[in-house]
Formats: C-alpha cells, structure tokens, sequence
C-alpha cells in the first residue's frame, strides 16, 4: 500500500522532531519534508506534491492559516490539518475558511494527529475532541441564553443526513453518490440547509456540524 | 514580568520626585510676593502722607500769612492815621495861634480859639497816647521822642497864648513865639520822621514777607519735586514689578503647559509600555512556553507508545502527561488574558468575538457583537484601543451595571471607525460618576485623536460611544509596514 507523503509546518525544532517521532512509528506514513515558516512550507507543498501538510498556526514570514489558503488554492488535491495552541472557535473558524480540513490542538496531537491524517486523507474532517466539545459547550450555552428555538429542530432527517456527509467533508457529487440522487437535488438541500440554519458558506455548516457534535 | 516591574518602579521614582519638588516651589515666590507687596504698600502709604502733609502745611502757611499781613496793614495804617492827626493838630493850632495874634484881646472869639486849642492838644495827645499803648516796647521810642516834643510844643503854645492874651501889643512874646515856631517845626520833622521809618518799616515788612513767601515756594517746590520723584520711582517700581509678576505667570503658565504635555506623554508612553510588555509576555508564554509544552507532550505520547510493558513507567508519563497539559492550559489562558494573540493572528473582530464568548461564559451575561466593514488589517493602536476600551466596558457591565444583554458594535466608514458598546444595566448619571475606568479609556481614546461619550441616566442602561478618525490609507500602510 502507497505511504501517506507528510510534510510537517512548525517553527519550533522540538515540535517537529516530537511530530516526526510520532508519525514515523506508523507504517503507512511517511514525513517527505519539514519547514520552519509559512512562505517555505507553500513552496514545499508545491514541489513535493505531499498528501497531507500538517500545519502550525503560529509561524512566523506567513502565518499557517495564510499558508494553507495559498496551498489549497494551488493544489487542492493537498490536505491540510492544522495544529494550533487555541481552541476559540474564531481560529477554527479561520481555518475552516482557509480550506483546513482538519483542526488539532498541539496538546492533544499525541493522541489525536494520526486518527486526524488518516480521516482528512480520506476527505474526511476531523476535529480535536477537546475543540467539538467547547464549540458544542458554546452553541448550547448561547441557545440558552438567547432561549432561542434551536434551529436543527427546522431541518429534516434527509437535510440532517446531508448535512452530516458535507461536514465530513464530501462534495455535492460524493453526496449524491451516497445517497442516490442527483448532485441537484443535493445542491437544493444544501441551500435550505444554510438557509435555514443561517449559514452562509461550507465553513460556517462544518463548523455548525461541529458545534452541534454532528462531526468530530 | 521583571521588566515591567522595573518600569513601573521607575515611573514611581519620577513622580514622587516631581511632587516633592512642587511644594518648595510655590513657596518661595509666596513668601518674596508678600514682601514686595508690603513694600508696595508702605511706598504708597509714605507718598499719601507726604502729599496730605504738604496740602496742610500750605493751607496753614497761606492762612498765616493773610492773618499777618492784614495786621501788619493794619497796625500801619494805625500809625498813619495817628501821625496824620498829630500833623493837622500841629497845623490847626499854628493856624489857630496866628489867629489868635491878629484878634481883639478879651473877645469872644480869643476864649473860642483857646478852647479850640485846646481840644485839638487834647485829641492829638490822647490818639497819640493810645497810639503809643498799641505799640510794642520796641518801637515806642521814637514816638514817645515824638509825644515829648509834642507835648513841650503844646506847653510853649499855651503860655504863647496866655502871653498874647495879657500883652499883645508888647514885644515880649516875639521871642516865645519863635521859639513855639520852631517847636513847630521840629514837631513836624520828627513827625516826618517817624513817618518815614513808619514808611520804611512797612516796606521792609512786605520785603521780609515776600522772602518768606519764596521760601514757602521754595520749599513747595522741593516738596514737589520729592513727591513727585517717589512717585515716579514708585510707579516705576510697580510698573517693573507688575511686568516681574506677568513674565513669572507667564513661565508659571508656560511651565505648567509643559507638564501637561509631559504627564500626557508619559501616561501615553505608560500605556503603550505596558501594552508592549503584556504582549511580548503573551507571545513568550505562547510561543516559547506554549509550545515548548506541547512539544513535551508530544514525546510524551511517543514514550508511552514506545514502552507500552511497564504499567509505573506507564503511569509515570501519564503523571507527566496531565502535569503538562494542565501547565498548557495555564500559559494559555494566561497568555490570552494578557493580550489575546486573536487580536495580532485575526484581527480587531476575532478579538472582540473571542472576548464577548469569554465575558458570557464568565459572568452569564448575553454579549451579542456586530460588525460592519472592519478591516482585519486596522492599524495596531487602533485595535489596542478598542479592545481594551471593549474588555473595560464589558467588565463595568458585568461589575456594576448588572446588565444581562450587551451589544457591541464596531464599524468601520471611509475614514471613522465608530464603536458602540449599549447595556441594558441599571446604568449611572453620566453627567457626575467618572470612574477611573472611564478616565482611562478617555485617555486611550484621546491619544488617537478620537472622541467618547457616555450617555447614561440612572435605570437607563448604559451606551458608551467611541469615534475615532482613521489616518489616511497611505499612513495605515506605512504603520503597518513599520
């Protein structure tokens, strides 16, 4: 079976050689590059070609977030997760519009970075437990507050099964595949979705799906 | 942390300096102000007196003089008419003598005339004796001379009369008679005389009055000429002194402008200081802490995969592994309390976002953001400031409004970014509480050229606006390149 290309992005040296350790124990996975700042790592992501960047958020030159927009809009085909020190749903946010398919906190990166690669390889997305959790915290708490009607109630059983297979991060076509029927229909769905959720873009409904412990 | 100490301490240090020094400063010019106004005051009290005393003087000289002078007339005139007398008396009774020769003796015109003669001898001698009695000792001597021979001129006159009286025709009385002609005459040349030196002592009186006259000019004139000089050096003095006063208000004014300005500076460079520590401690836990952390948890992990046999040694790393974890959480929110890394990684939104989550989380209040046009690229001091004005006005919702909805919203025109944080707390009168909390965002909020208000009335809640100008696009991208 072909190894999973990685390339690490961290500024720090210890992260990296702690990062490489780790995903060098895994037989399916193969470390083909390290840089230490954001303009290196988008030129290494075009010339290595890798299957997933693992990328830091903090770094100096282009910061992580910048650096993925740029790689994912040369290459799409590239998977980026992100590691970040925050759990604020702002960064999340941010990385999700960026393209990041991925969001990991550095503190669970041990636990969680090869399950995270193996997922977003797969086109699917993943999110550090600890980030799902107080996303979810936060939604609920906002709801309560507000004491308003919480809008997943709105959404049918075909929408909520819609908007889980989005979240995790599959195309309209996928979507259609799955489910066996057009990609139009699937298109019409997705915008009652945002609609009824108000949402404006695939960002917001990801990190939506997280908040609500649809994804993980 | 050591740093930020040590700055502080130092700006301590300068503004207990500055305030020792103040109090010996005003003093000094107090106490030399309450001498030269004493001086003042005993100058013109002196020149006052002066002036009062010299009015008096001239009015009681002027006063004397008339007195004297108007006696010394009249005392002359006295004499005068007193010598007039004895002239015509000695006139009349040569007359009177020469009729009497040429008339019959024995008729009644002969005992006329002798009355006659002799009510004119007594007038005269009486206006003379009196005369005489009105004088001082000094002067008399010459009129008593003067009685003497009037009176030996009237003795020869009456026995002349007497003998005319007996023997008119005879001869004998041809020599008497030259001898009361020449009485007469001497009568005359004495009278002459005295009212020559009568004459002479007048004009020698109006001479010595009109040398005391000068004098009294004289010293006016000095007198004068003192005042007038003390009342040059005076007002000279004052005018010098007032312009002393004016230069000494003017530095004082100038001086304390300064301080303003300085104290303004200082207070901008405090908060900027302390802006620049909190941020490089927060990025320093962040990045160097932070990461170092997460690092260690890495290989943490890699450990446990590695010797997966021995259960302490497992439990060990896992001691290691929460200790670490815990510690990252610790330098993290530590690290977003200090200066959220939102506000340098995200932009001005992010970290007022982040901030209204963490507010709602903390204190149960629903704080709701919004908003419009905001650049994530605003220029660093802009974000501090709004942020920080933000976090400061959150905090007095939740402290002391009470409020349980809050909205934040910040907006960005072409060249204003307006900001507006409403609560629906119990608020306050605007027009007299003034925290220090308000203070200092007002200082914020000045340094950028900006603009707050704080509109509040009690049971009203509370809306606090911030307009501040945005410098033009070319000087946004030179703050931000630098």
């Amino acid at each position: 079976m072909k190894k999973l290309r990685i390339l690490l992005a961290d500024d720090h040296i210890l992260m990296r050689s702690g990062l490489r350790a780790l995903l060098e124990r895994q037989p399916n996975l193969e470390v083909v590059g390290e840089s230490e700042n954001g303009r290196e790592t988008v030129a290494l992501a075009a010339s290595l070609k890798p299957d997933v960047v693992v990328m830091d958020v903090g770094m100096p030159v282009l910061s992580g977030i910048e650096a993925t927009q740029t790689i994912v809009t040369q290459n799409p085909t590239v998977a980026v997760v992100i590691l970040s020190m925050h759990a604020d749903e702002s960064y999340v946010m941010r990385a999700l519009k960026a393209g990041a398919r991925g969001y990991l906190l550095k503190d669970s990166a041990a636990a969680d970075l090869i399950g995270a690669i193996q997922a977003i390889s797969q086109g699917k997305s993943f999110f550090s437990p600890k980030v799902s959790r107080i996303l979810a915290e936060d939604y609920v708490r906002v709801l309560k507050q507000k004491g308003a009607v919480d809008t997943y109630d709105l959404l049918t059983s075909r929408e909520r099964e819609i908007l889980q297979l989005l979240a995790e991060g599959k195309t309209n076509k996928e979507v259609a595949t799955a489910l066996n029927i057009s990609p139009y229909t699937v298109e019409t769905h997705r915008s009652h979705i945002l609609q009824k959720l108000n949402l404006h873009n695939s960002a917001e409904l990801v990190l939506y799906a997280v908040r609500k412990g649809i994804i993980s | 942390m050591a740093t930020l100490s040590k700055l502080a301490e130092q700006d301590g240090e300068q503004m207990t300096e500055v305030k020792r020094d103040q109090p010996v400063a005003s003093k000094a010019p107090s106490r030399e102000w309450f001498g030269s106004r004493a001086a003042l005051f005993a100058g013109f009290g002196t020149l006052l007196i002066l002036m009062a005393t010299v009015s008096i003087d001239s009015l009681y000289t002027l006063e004397a003089f008339e007195t004297h002078d108007t006696q010394i007339r009249q005392e002359f005139f006295y004499r005068e008419h007193t010598l007039e007398q004895v002239r015509t008396g000695v006139y009349e009774s040569g007359d009177i003598i020469s009729d009497y020769a040429v008339i019959e003796s024995d008729s009644p015109s002969q005992e006329r005339l002798r009355s006659e003669f002799q009510s004119i001898r007594n007038g005269t001698t009486a206006s003379l004796k009196a005369c005489i009695e009105s004088l001082p000792a000094d002067k008399r001597e010459r009129f008593e001379h003067l009685a003497d021979e009037l009176e030996r001129y009237w003795l020869k006159g009456d026995r002349l009369l007497a003998l005319l009286a007996t023997e008119k025709k005879g001869f004998g009385h041809s020599a008497l008679r030259s001898d009361v002609l020449s009485q007469y005459a001497e009568v005359l040349a004495i009278t002459r005389e005295v009212r020559a030196v009568n004459d002479s002592e007048l004009k020698e009186t109006d001479r010595r009055i009109a040398e005391t006259f000068a004098q009294f000019r004289r010293r006016l004139l000095v007198f004068g000429m003192i005042g007038f000089s003390f009342g040059l050096i005076l007002a000279t003095t004052t005018i010098v002194y007032a312009g002393q006063l004016e230069k000494s208000l003017q530095e004082k004014y100038r001086e304390s402008l300064q301080a303003q300005r300085e104290l303004k500076e200082l207070s901008k460079r405090l908060v900027d200081a302390e802006e620049r520590e909190r941020r490089a401690i927060s990025r320093e836990l962040h990045d160097e802490v932070g990461q170092s952390l997460s690092a260690l948890l890495i290989d943490v992990g890699n450990l446990t995969e590695m010797c997966s046999e021995d259960a302490a040694f497992r439990q060990g790393l896992q001691r290691i592994k929460t200790l670490a974890e815990n510690c990252v959480n610790e330098v993290r929110n530590m690290a977003l309390l200090l200066r959220p890394s939102m506000l340098d990684d995200l932009g001005l939104v992010a970290a007022l976002d982040w901030q209204a989550r963490e507010t709602s989380k903390r204190t149960g209040m629903l704080v709701e953001t919004v908003d419009e046009n905001v650049s994530e690229s605003l220029p660093e001091e802009y974000k501090t400031c709004v942020y920080r004005i933000v976090q400061e006005a959150l905090n007095n919702c939740s402290k002391h409004a009470y409020a349980k909805n809050v909205r934040v919203v910040v907006r960005q025109e072409s060249n204003h970014l307006r900001v507006s944080i409403e609560d629906d707390g119990k608020g306050f009168d605007a027009n007299r509480v003034r925290g220090l909390g308000l203070v200092g965002m007002n200082e914020r909020v000045s340094q950028l050229g900006g603009v707050l208000k704080v509109e509040s009335d009690p049971a009203q809640g509370t809306c606090l606006r911030v307009d501040l100008p945005l410098p033009k696009a070319s000087d946004v991208s030179g703050e931000l390149n630098s």
